[in-house]
Parts: C-alpha cells; sequence; structure tokens
C-alpha cells in the first residue's frame, strides 16, 4: 500500500520534472547562451591561471639558473630575442587581457540570465497564471486559500525559474567545469590529481548530511515563530477581552512561554550549524595540505613546476571545491522548485468551467425577464443546497427572497450572473438558457451588489467606473447621485479623485454599500440583484442604503435577499425560501396573514408591538 | 497570512551614521551574558590572527621546505600546518555557536520586553497603533538587530584584524611593495561607496514595484467576485502585466549593476596581481628582492583586498541593524498613558455606578463627553441609545477603566475609580463587544478566560444556566470544537453566545453589552434574547442596544446625542414626553 503510494508520488515528480524540462526548452536560446558564456569563462579562468603560474616560473628561472624552464602550452615559447622585460610585460599584460576578458563575460552573463529568466520566463508564467486566475470559476476559489493563491503568482513562479538557473544551467556548467578540471588537472599529473581529490566526496557527503539534519530544523524554528507572531497578533486584536477580564498576566504568560520554545529550539540548531562550517572548513584545509605535502615533494623532486604546477593545483582545488559546494544546492533547488511547479501547473492546467460557449448566442440589451426551471444546486455531490426551484421573473418586478442563514439564498441570486452553474435545471434569460449565450453579455446585463462589497484601492471614481473603465465624469456623477452617495462624496476634499485606502476600511458600512449601488448601476443594467446589502450594518444606516437603493431600482428588475422583513415588505413578490426550498410566496400582507415562516420572522422581528 | 509577508521597512528611514548612545543601549544587552561576550572578543581576535597565519604558511612552506627540495622539513612543515588548521577551525565551533547564542538571547530577552510592554499599555494605544507596525517592531526590527549583534562587531573585528596584521607583515618583507597594495586601497573603496548606493536604489526600486506586484495580485484574489461579476478579467490581466513587466525592468538594473559591481572587486585584485608580477619581477631580476617575498605578497595581498568589501557591506548591516534598534528601542520607551495610584485599593464591588460631570475626549479637541452625570443603582440595566458617534460606547469605555475621564468623576460603590485597582473593576465585570471576538482555541478555552481559576465544569454551568449547553454540545465537537481564525465557522449568533457564557463564567456585579448590529437568523434570535435576559439579572447592567425588545424593558434609558444626555427616564416616561427619543422610537417602528 505504502509501496504504492510511493510509486504515484515519484510518477508524479517525473511527470512535473519533464513538463519543467519542456518548459525550459522553450527558452532554449537564453539557455544556450549561458552554457557557452559559462566555457568560455572556464577557458579564461584557467588560461588567467595558467600565465600566472608561468609568470612565477618565468622569474625562478631568471632568479635561480637550476629552476626548471617554463613550460610553454601547445610547444610555443616566447621570442629568444625578447629582453626580460619585454617578456615580462608579456605575460603580465596577457593576465590583464584574461582577467578583463573574464569580467565583461561576467557581465554578458548576468544580464543575459536577467533578460531571458526575470524578463522572460518570470513575466509571461506570472501573467499566465494571473490571467488563468482571473477567469477560473467561484467554485475554485471556495476551495483554495487566498493566501495559498497570491503566493503561486510571487513566489511559487521565481522557485519555477530556479528549475531553469538554479537546476539545468547549474548542473550543465557544473559538470563541463568539472571535467574540464579534472581533465587539466590529470594531465598535470594524475596522481596529485587523486591525492587531492580524495576529500572532495567527503565535503561532499559532509554538505549533504548537514543541510538534510538542518532543515526540519529550520522548518520547526520558522514554524515556532510563526505561532508566535500569531499569537502576538491575536493578543492584540483580542486586547478588549483580555483586559476586559483582567487576564493580562496569564495570556502574557502563554506568549512568554512560546518565545521560550523558540529559544531553546534556535539553541538546538546553534550547536549543529557551528560544528558544520569547521568540519567542511577542516576538510578542505586537508585537501591543502596533502597538495602541499605531495606536491611539495614533487616540486623538490623537480618533476612539477612551482608555478605553473603548484600554485596553479592549489587554485585549481580551491575553485573545484566551490563548485562541489554549489552541487549540494541543486538538490534543494529540484525539491523546491517541483513543490512550486505543482501548485504553477495546478492553476494553468484547472478547467475554466464557466465560460462562453463556442457560438454564444449575443443579446444586447436584455428585457430582465428571468426563469428558474427545476433548477437544482449542490456545491459537494450529495450536499443539496437547492432543490426545484421554479419560478418567473416579470421585467422591471421588484422580488424579494427571504430565508435563514444556510437556506441558500445566496446561492439562488449567483446563479443568475453564472457564478456557478445548476447542478439540474436551467436558469434562462428572456426566454434564452443562460449556458448558451455570451459570458460577458450575461454579466453586462446585471448589477451586484454583495454582502459585503469589496472596494479596490483607487479613487472613487475608478471603483465607481470599474465595470465601465472609459465611463464619462457626467456617467459616474450621475450613478452616484442615483445611489444617495453624491453628497457624502462632495464633502471629501478631493472629492471624486480621492483614493480609498485598505478596501474601503476608512469609509462606514453604508458608504460601501452606496458605493457599491453606483458601480452596480453606472452600467444601467436592466437587472439589479441584492445580496443582502444591509446584514452587516445597523437600522440607522439601513435606512441610508434603502434611500439609495429607492432610486437604484426604478426601471430594472430587482431581486433583493434579506432576512430582514423591514427591508423586504414593499416587494412586489416575496419568495421564503428554507432548506433550499420555496416554502411560501406572495405579498407582504398575503404571507402575514398565513401562517408560517414569514409571519413567525415577522413577528420575532417586532415583538412586543403590542405592548405599547 | 502565514506565507505572505510583504515588506514593510523599506520607506521607512535609514540612518546614514551611527549613533553612540544607542550602540552603547545594545551592549548594555549583552551584560547579563557577559562571559559569553568577552569570551567571545578573545576568540575573535584570535581568529583574526589564525586566518593570516594560515595563509603565511602555506606561503613559508613553499618558499621554504619545498624550494630547497628537503623532504623530511615539507613533512614536517605540513604537519604543523595541518594542526594549526585544526586548532583554528577548533576555536571557530566556539566563535560561531557563541555569537549566535548572544544573539539569540538578547533577542529573546527583547521579544519578552515587548510582549510585557504591550501587556501594560493601556487601551488608548491599542486604537491608535495599527497591528502590523507592533509586529514588525517584534520581526524584521528584531532580526535586523539580531544580525547586527551576531555578525557586524565580530565580523569587522574579524577583518580589521586580518587586514591590521597582513599590512604589518608585508611592510615588514618589503614596504615599497607594501606602497603599491596602498594606492590601490583607497581606489577600492571609492568604487565600492559609489557602486554600494546605486545598488541600495535599484534594490528599492525592486522592492517598491514587487509590493504593487503584490497588492495587486491580493485585491484580484479577495476581489474576485467583483472582477468577474463586472466582466474586468481582460483589462485587470494587462494591467498585472504592466506591473510584472515593470518589476522584471527594475530587476534588470540591479542585475546590471551587480554585474558591473561585484565583479570589479575581484578585477581588482587580479589587476593588482598583474603588477604585482611585473613590478616585483624587475626587482628580482635587478636582484633587489628575494622571490619567496613576491610569493609571500601574492597571497597576502588577499587579507587586505578582500576585508574592505566585507567591512563595507557590515557597515551596511549595522546602519540597519541600528535603524531597527532605534524603532525598537522608540516603541518600549513608550510610558502607558496612565498607572494606578499606589493608594489604590482592593475593594469588594456591589455594583452602584455614578458618572459625575465626566467629561472626555479621544483626541484633544473633540470632546466626545460633555457634562455626562447620571446614577445607576446595582441591579438596574441602563439602555443607551442615539446614533453612531454620539458618544455610546466610550460610557462603556471609562466604566471598564479602558480610558480615564478627562475631568469629573466616575464613582463605583461611591468611591472614585482612581482610587480603586484596575483589576479589581475588571474581575467584577463581564463584557462582550459587537465584534463577539473569539480566540484560536477550543469553545471550552474561550469560556475559560473568563475568570481564572475556573473548571471546566464551572464552564459548562455556566452554559446550563444561559440554557445553551445544548446549542455548545450541537457544535461538530462540542466544547472541544476550535474555533477562532484557524476553527470552524461559526454564525454569528453562535459566537455570540460562546462570549455570553464566557461572561456568564465570570460572574459580574457590572456588565457591558455592546449589541452586534448585524443581523442574526431569526430562530437564534430567540436563543438569544432568552439568555441574555438572564445575563442583565440581578447585575448593574450597560447596554449599547439595537434590539427595541431589550430598551423597553430597561431601568433607564439615557438618550445620547453629541457627547451629552439629551433625554432620560424608562421607555413610558420617554414616549410621554414626545422628545427625540418618541422620534426614534416611531422611525424604528416606521421601518419594521
Amino acid at each position: 500500500m505504502l509501496m504504492k503510494k510511493n510509486d504515484a508520488e515519484s510518477g508524479e515528480r517525473q511527470r512535473i520534472t519533464i513538463r519543467l524540462i519542456k518548459l525550459s526548452w522553450k527558452y532554449k536560446a537564453g539557455c544556450f547562451k549561458t552554457i557557452f558564456i559559462q566555457i568560455l569563462l572556464l577557458v579564461t579562468a584557467l588560461s588567467g591561471l595558467k600565465f600566472t603560474g608561468l609568470g612565477i616560473d618565468f622569474i625562478r628561472k631568471n632568479y635561480d639558473p637550476k629552476a626548471p624552464e617554463p613550460v610553454w602550452p601547445f610547444g610555443l615559447s616566447l621570442p629568444q630575442n625578447w629582453s626580460f622585460l619585454e617578456s615580462l610585460l608579456f605575460i603580465t599584460g596577457l593576465a590583464i587581457a584574461f582577467s578583463l576578458i573574464q569580467y565583461l563575460l561576467n557581465y554578458y552573463d548576468k544580464m543575459n540570465r536577467a533578460r531571458f529568466l526575470q524578463k522572460g520566463l518570470v513575466v509571461d508564467l506570472r501573467s499566465a497564471v494571473f490571467s488563468k486566475l482571473q477567469r477560473l470559476s467561484f467554485r475554485f476559489y471556495d476551495s483554495n486559500e487566498s493566501a495559498a493563491l497570491i503566493n503561486r503568482v510571487t513566489s511559487d513562479v521565481q522557485s519555477v525559474r530556479l528549475f531553469v538557473d538554479g537546476v539545468i544551467i547549474q548542473a550543465v556548467s557544473i559538470i563541463i567545469s568539472l571535467s574540464v578540471y579534472l581533465t587539466y588537472m590529470i594531465s598535470m599529473n594524475i596522481r596529485l590529481s587523486l591525492a587531492g581529490l580524495s576529500t572532495l566526496p567527503l565535503i561532499f557527503f559532509t554538505s549533504y548530511y548537514f543541510s538534510k539534519r538542518l532543515k526540519p530544523e529550520y522548518q520547526e524554528g520558522r514554524k515556532l515563530m510563526d505561532e508566535l507572531i500569531m499569537k502576538v497578533i491575536e493578543f492584540i486584536n483580542g486586547i478588549h477581552v483580555i483586559k476586559g477580564f483582567a487576564r493580562e498576566d496569564y495570556e502574557l504568560k502563554k506568549l512568554k512561554n512560546v518565545n521560550e520554545a523558540v529559544k531553546k529550539q534556535k539553541y538546538n540548531i546553534f550547536f549543529l550549524t557551528s560544528i558544520f562550517g569547521p568540519i567542511v572548513g577542516s576538510l578542505s584545509q586537508l585537501n591543502i595540505a596533502i597538495i602541499l605535502l605531495y606536491g611539495g615533494y614533487l616540486v623538490a623532486k623537480g618533476s612539477l613546476p612551482l608555478g605553473s604546477g603548484l600554485i596553479v593545483f592549489i587554485g585549481l582545488m580551491h575553485r573545484l571545491s566551490e563548485q562541489i559546494n554549489a552541487s549540494v544546492g541543486i538538490i534543494d533547488n529540484i525539491q523546491q522548485s517541483i513543490v512550486a511547479a505543482n501548485r504553477v501547473f495546478e492553476i494553468i492546467d484547472s478547467d475554466e468551467t464557466i465560460k462562453s460557449p463556442k457560438k454564444p448566442i449575443r443579446i444586447n440589451r436584455a428585457k430582465g425577464c428571468i426563469t428558474f426551471r427545476n433548477v437544482y444546486f449542490e456545491y459537494n455531490p450529495g450536499e443539496k443546497i437547492l432543490e426545484d426551484i421554479s419560478f418567473e421573473i416579470k421585467h422591471g418586478q421588484f422580488v424579494g427572497i427571504l430565508g435563514s442563514v444556510g437556506s441558500g439564498k445566496s446561492t439562488l441570486l449567483s446563479l443568475i450572473p453564472r457564478f456557478y452553474d445548476p447542478s439540474m435545471g436551467a436558469v434562462l434569460l428572456d426566454g434564452y438558457d443562460l449556458r448558451s449565450l455570451s459570458l460577458e453579455d450575461l454579466r453586462r446585463q446585471v448589477g451586484v451588489v454583495f454582502q459585503e462589497s469589496f472596494l479596490f484601492s483607487k479613487t472613487i471614481a475608478d471603483n465607481i467606473a470599474f465595470g465601465k473603465p472609459d465611463a464619462t465624469i457626467e456617467e459616474i456623477q450621475k450613478a452616484a447621485k442615483l445611489a444617495a452617495v453624491d453628497n457624502f462624496i462632495s464633502q471629501l476634499p478631493d472629492k471624486y479623485d480621492t483614493i480609498i485606502k485598505e478596501s474601503g476600511s476608512d469609509l462606514s458600512g453604508g458608504q460601501r454599500q452606496r458605493l457599491a449601488l453606483a458601480r452596480a448601476i453606472i452600467l444601467d443594467p436592466p437587472i439589479l440583484l441584492l445580496d443582502d446589502p444591509t446584514a452587516a450594518v445597523d437600522s440607522q444606516t439601513e435606512k441610508e442604503i434603502f434611500t439609495g437603493i429607492e432610486g437604484a431600482m426604478r426601471g430594472r428588475t430587482t431581486i433583493l435577499v434579506s432576512n430582514r422583513i423591514s427591508s423586504l415588505k414593499n416587494a412586489d413578490i416575496i419568495y421564503v425560501l428554507q432548506k433550499g426550498r420555496i416554502t411560501q410566496h406572495g405579498t407582504h400582507s398575503e404571507l402575514l396573514k398565513q401562517k408560517g415562516f414569514y409571519r413567525k420572522t415577522a413577528e420575532i422581528q417586532e415583538t412586543g408591538i403590542e405592548d405599547i | 497570512m502565514k506565507h505572505f509577508r510583504v515588506k514593510n521597512n523599506f520607506n521607512e528611514d535609514i540612518p546614514s551614521e551611527i549613533s553612540l548612545k544607542l550602540f552603547w543601549r545594545i551592549f548594555k544587552y549583552t551584560a547579563p551574558y557577559a562571559r559569553k561576550r568577552n569570551i567571545l572578543f578573545i576568540l575573535v581576535i584570535l581568529r583574526s590572527i589564525q586566518l593570516l597565519v594560515i595563509t603565511w604558511m602555506i606561503g613559508k612552506i613553499i618558499n621554504g621546505p619545498i624550494s630547497s627540495g628537503n623532504f623530511r622539513d615539507i613533512l614536517l612543515s605540513v604537519i604543523g600546518f595541518f594542526a594549526f588548521v585544526i586548532f583554528t577551525q577548533f576555536c571557530f565551533i566556539f566563535r560561531s555557536k557563541l555569537a549566535m547564542e548572544l544573539g539569540e538571547s538578547v533577542i529573546f530577552d527583547l521579544r519578552k520586553e515587548v510582549l510585557e510592554h504591550l501587556a501594560e499599555m493601556r487601551m488608548s494605544y491599542f486604537t491608535k497603533t495599527k497591528v502590523g507596525r507592533i509586529i514588525s517592531r517584534f520581526t524584521s526590527d528584531a532580526e535586523a538587530l539580531r544580525s547586527g549583534i551576531q555578525n557586524v562587531v565580530f565580523v569587522s573585528l574579524v577583518q580589521f584584524g586580518g587586514m591590521l596584521v597582513a599590512s604589518i607583515l608585508m611592510c615588514y618583507y618589503d614596504w615599497q611593495l607594501f606602497m603599491c597594495v596602498l594606492a590601490l586601497g583607497p581606489v577600492v573603496l571609492l568604487l565600492d561607496r559609489y557602486f554600494r548606493k546605486r545598488l541600495m536604489k535599484a534594490y528599492r526600486d525592486v522592492q517598491e514595484s514587487f509590493s504593487r506586484v503584490t497588492s495587486n495580485v491580493v485585491e484580484s484574489i479577495r476581489g474576485i467576485k467583483v472582477v468577474q461579476g463586472f466582466s474586468r478579467e481582460k483589462l485587470n490581466s494587462k494591467q498585472f502585466s504592466k506591473l510584472v513587466d515593470t518589476h522584471a525592468d527594475y530587476n534588470i538594473k540591479v542585475a546590471e549593476n551587480e554585474s558591473v559591481f561585484l565583479p570589479l572587486l575581484e578585477l581588482n585584485s587580479q589587476v593588482f596581481i598583474a603588477i604585482l608580477l611585473l613590478i616585483a619581477g624587475i626587482r628580482v631580476h635587478n636582484g633587489t628582492l628575494e622571490l619567496s617575498t613576491l610569493i609571500q605578497f601574492f597571497f597576502l595581498s588577499n587579507f587586505f583586498f578582500s576585508p574592505i568589501n566585507v567591512i563595507a557591506g557590515q557597515f551596511n548591516m549595522a546602519l540597519t541593524a541600528i535603524a531597527g534598534a532605534e524603532r525598537l528601542f522608540n516603541f518600549l520607551d513608550e510610558k502607558p498613558d496612565w498607572v494606578d495610584r499606589p493608594t489604590a485599593t482592593y475593594i469588594e464591588i456591589k455594583g452602584k455606578v455614578e458618572f459625575k460631570k465626566v467629561n472626555f475626549s479621544y483626541k484633544k479637541g473633540t470632546p466626545i463627553l460633555k457634562d455626562i452625570s447620571f446614577s445607576a443603582e446595582p441591579g438596574m440595566t441602563i439602555a443607551l441609545v442615539g446614533h453612531t458617534g454620539s458618544g455610546k460606547s466610550t460610557i462603556t469605555n471609562l466604566i471598564a477603566k479602558f480610558y480615564l475621564p478627562d475631568s469629573g468623576e466616575i464613582l463605583i460603590d461611591g468611591k472614585n475609580i482612581l482610587d480603586i485597582q484596575t483589576s479589581c473593576i475588571r474581575k467584577k465585570m463581564g463584557i462582550v463587544l459587537q465584534s463577539n471576538f473569539l480566540f484560536n482555541g477550543s469553545v471550552m478555552e474561550n469560556i475559560l478566560l473568563g475568570k481564572e481559576n475556573s473548571s471546566e465544569n464551572d464552564a459548562i454551568e455556566a452554559a446550563e444556566k444561559l440554557e445553551c449547553r445544548d446549542i455548545i454540545e450541537a457544535l461538530p465537537e462540542g466544547f472541544n470544537t476550535i474555533v477562532g481564525e484557524n476553527g470552524v465557522g461559526l454564525s454569528l449568533g453562535q459566537r455570540q453566545i460562546i462570549c455570553f457564557c464566557r461572561a456568564m463564567l465570570a460572574n459580574p456585579k457590572i456588565f457591558i453589552l455592546d449589541e452586534a448590529t448585524s443581523s442574526v437568523d431569526s430562530i437564534t434570535e430567540e436563543k438569544i434574547q432568552n439568555a441574555l435576559s438572564k445575563l442583565l439579572k440581578d447585575r448593574t447592567s450597560f447596554v449599547i442596544a439595537h434590539r427595541l425588545s431589550i430598551v423597553r424593558k430597561a431601568d433607564l434609558i439615557l438618550m445620547m446625542e453629541n457627547g451629552e444626555i439629551v433625554e432620560r427616564g424608562n421607555h413610558h416616561q420617554l414616549l410621554k414626553q414626545r422628545g427625540k427619543y418618541a422620534k426614534l422610537y416611531r422611525e424604528f417602528q416606521l421601518a419594521k
């Protein structure tokens, strides 16, 4: 059983890896360029090192005629007639030239990566994820936490990028440079190379071991710290409860305990991290000791030149261990990029369950007749939210829907702009099934005001014109006047150019809802949907909002969902929704005469009128 | 929330110099760990010498035994070399462990101080301070300070020590050659300063453009209903692509600066080595320089150049640390608005509450309460009625001693509240506010918060008294159901009932209720009304009321307007007056 699960998991990893490689292939021009530059860099680095070594040998020979002859590559040598100074100038000139070339190559490498990765891949991927997110249905949003979704556009995309430069390019350049270094070293002296390399596997495994040991510890540390921060935020948010019941000491003690735990956990890590550095350090110094010992012996014997032999060798070892250290990082990078890629691909692959049909029926302006025909709806299979809902709304009608929490009234409303599709049955607009209409056309016919209205941190004008970005200021003002919010706006110092902060937290509930109303009616929609717009406000504010609603309703089919009798009683017809079924309908006075949920609710909401 | 944190301190100023006073204050925090700190200093000085000695030894071995070709000497010196390496690394274990422990200990103490400070601050502080600000003191500022303590001083010391010893050695070998090294020093320093400034600006641009990207994503996701409801998907995606593109441009600018600057330092030392080769080569040729000196210089010069870069980096880190410390200390230095008088006593509260000519304002110059006087006998229910902003909740805030009046007196059982210990009042008080705040944890834990040293049975008993035990037990896990932000979603009515139980457990003499304005679904409403009437019984209760049923039954209604009591009396008396209350009541009725 467990085996099977592992198999499935590794299959999944394989699939993602292949897809990541395909993604990288799209940017192959950049990748190949990077690898090419890496090879050039390698060559110049080696040459620079070689010439420095040659310089030392050359001076040594000049100083001590008994020293061995400097060995020039490819059987070349300096012209015999050059003076010492000329030769020296030539060698130093070469060394400087190589450093300059290296410098330029490094610059091009970095810029090339930034261009094809940050400006190419990251921008492409972010835009793709974002535009997909914009189109995904509400069902998707219901089952995903928003913080996690945000991360997919920001940090996860960067982790996917890591696969290209932190895994593929890195791995290819490490393989190339390792083989070049090795060949070079071996061509110089095979035994010395083997002696020098003997500790490298040890360094690799120690690094790997420690990074593996430390990772869960760091994760645990971050988790504890997050917990502490969450607790402090809660402490501040609930301060009136804590102070109100005089429980400061008790809560403080709890916080201090978590603080203590953070410290204790950190102390555990400290020992591990502080022995890691020195162990790896000792190992690479051991390397140098071995080379000094054996290489020194060879130099002493005269079978290895000092400069272009021993000193170059030490330089090479240095670079080699750097490469080994970097390769430890690749393993982490693979992990990180696969996890992130999984999350990113999940979004890109998600089906847009709600979209326009291939050949949509186009409507310019609907009349506003809405029909529900035997509509069933469930969020999760088996849990019926709406059952066999049928009714017809004529254009221009004001319809109220009463229901308690969980009766399905908001769901019913959200079927009209196709935020969801019914599980069975159909919703029709002017006789057309909603699923046969162009989605954009449909939504343009419908203005929605939600329970708690989300405003964007843009200007008031931009917020009102949200659905009609090309609206003129006159249109905006007209909508604001209809929604009875124009007065308030003109009292603000910047009027319509006032920027709304933090989704409108500086506005009152009534102001927010009336702005949302203006936003809904600027499109002059034939249908207006009001989803309990006064649920979160007091009765004074409710009145304020309704002055706006009355203006906005005129000439439109309006559906208002509420659990307040006071909001509903002027409706042309009221439907009572209980556990997903319509149990009663009629006008206010008709329903008051019937025995049932409507009357009971009315009585509770108005208890004691008689006893005045 | 947990994974999503926008860096919030890039717009806060970074000082350009290091203040000694501040430095001293940070240093004092290491006093409890003086032994650790002092050993650390010794280790650090030791290390700066050790690192250099290692390099010097390599040069020495090459020049000595290897050049002269004596294998016995090579073996001995390499063994000596490796022994010294082991000793150095052994010291380093303690050097890094102690530095980390010292940093963590200091930050631990600071975090503790922040927590204690928070518990001590008064209500006014929390209303005017944003949570994000407090949290960034706790996180980014404390972390900056930690890296300051762990790294800046010690790393700089090691580097500086190495540089110094290297200079002395080079001078000793050949002062003329050393002059060449010295001449390049200022060049490196100037380059470093110039580019670092440009880099800082580039980093800031990247951060700023990134926070625009994230806030755009946040809004688009949180407002997805509106986006789709108004068919803005295409336009939004276009705008977003533009933002991401700009962000990428800033990233490229950073890459450009980095790739010009960082390799430049390496180039510098390569150029130096080439120059060294040239000058030294001529001099060796002329016989005025030993070859061995050239090789030593080859190794030692590195110890002179690389610290310049490292120390410059540390200086920037120090500035960030100091800026963090400054904000942290400013935060800790804020004093609570008031503290209990030393003469304040603990009394057995019966529940009489009096206001005598009380004036109050949150902000100077905008009075919220004007000349408020009233008296409530033990057991009375007082309903506070009036529009938003009329001062209703301010009155309850003053009774709870969350704030002190500007003038006038508030008396409990005839005694000025200034002379009563704050905790004594709060322990005899129950509060339920509009927000019906629940902590992350079980329902049981939330109820038990009402009174210290109470048992689970007490909590269940409290729920029984309110006839709400069945409602709580109907939750998925009953009393053990996890609630709060990470817990199961509760309806407003359910949350309110848990808060009622919490207040009931406290068995208060004074009960404060700020009714929720949102509509509770009507069937739960009945249950709440019932529980409420039990809570209000036999306690002095102050209710900011939205339900007429409570207002009608109140012993005293205070009708508030612009911070004044405009009418007072019970329901019938006020209706007869045909004043503002009667008008408000008619509006209420009309709305029904």
